[in-house]
């Protein structure tokens, strides 16, 4: 599954850290994401669609 | 003693969590701040249930008692072996979806290898009796943990 966290993140200037620490997730679980070696349960993809005020659909998009 | 050590850390530990909401620390620092508390705890507990092991081991070495003592000293490191599950378990609790699914994988390489292992062993055992001072119960156990930590180490660096 593709995302567009890393860009998210770097429109706000956030470190790994900072929005590890806003999500309650440890950093190594924002870098798995992001490098797109894990897929966030949906909870926490909703966290994250509701951190960055987009729904999920605009952050993650499966690949075909 | 030890107990009164943890009931002062757990304590401490409500305490701290408690200042930090109030100080306005993220739900990341707070659950950072309990993973450490945690760390302490496991620690704490691995340590007294090695320790406990090492002692029994030492005393029935000795060749002391009946065998009614020495049964009672074998089974002495059992419930310090349940604290130290329990305060893993407890630990597993306050992981992040990551690091609980990186603990099940690592679980998923160690009772594999475990179960070959001891099948290897076995079937070694028939074919050319295996010296039971190198390959008794008594010394493969230890070697379970450590398929634990090669599974841990392999599902981390994984995700890394």
């Amino acid at each position: 599954m593709k995302n567009r966290l890393k860009v998210l993140r770097a429109e706000r200037d956030w470190s790994q850290q900072d929005l590890a620490n806003h999500l309650g997730v440890s950093r190594q679980t924002i870098n798995a994401i992001e490098t797109e070696k894990y897929d966030p349960s949906l909870p926490l993809a909703m966290k994250i669609g509701k951190l960055f005020g987009q729904c999920v659909e605009k952050i993650f998009t499966l690949e075909e | 003693m030890l107990t009164a050590i943890l009931h002062r850390r757990r304590k401490a530990a409500r305490e701290a969590a408690e200042a930090a909401k109030l100080a306005g620390k993220s739900a990341g620092e707070i659950a950072e701040a309990t993973h450490r508390v945690y760390g302490v705890r496991l620690l704490i507990a691995g340590l007294l249930w090695v320790s406990v092991f090492l002692i029994a081991r030492g005393l029935l070495a000795m060749d002391v008692g009946s065998s009614w003592v020495r049964a009672g000293i074998a089974l002495v490191p059992v419930p310090f072996f349940v604290w130290y599950l329990m305060t893993w378990t407890k630990g597993v609790a306050q992981m992040d979806e990551l690091e609980r699914r990186i603990e099940l994988e690592a679980l998923g390489f160690a009772f594999p290898a475990a179960l070959v292992l001891l099948m290897t062993l076995g079937l070694l055992d028939v074919a050319i009796t295996l010296n039971p001072d190198d390959f008794s119960v008594r010394h493969i156990w230890a070697m379970l943990p450590l398929l634990y930590y090669v599974g841990l180490w392999r599902a981390k660096a994984r995700y890394q």
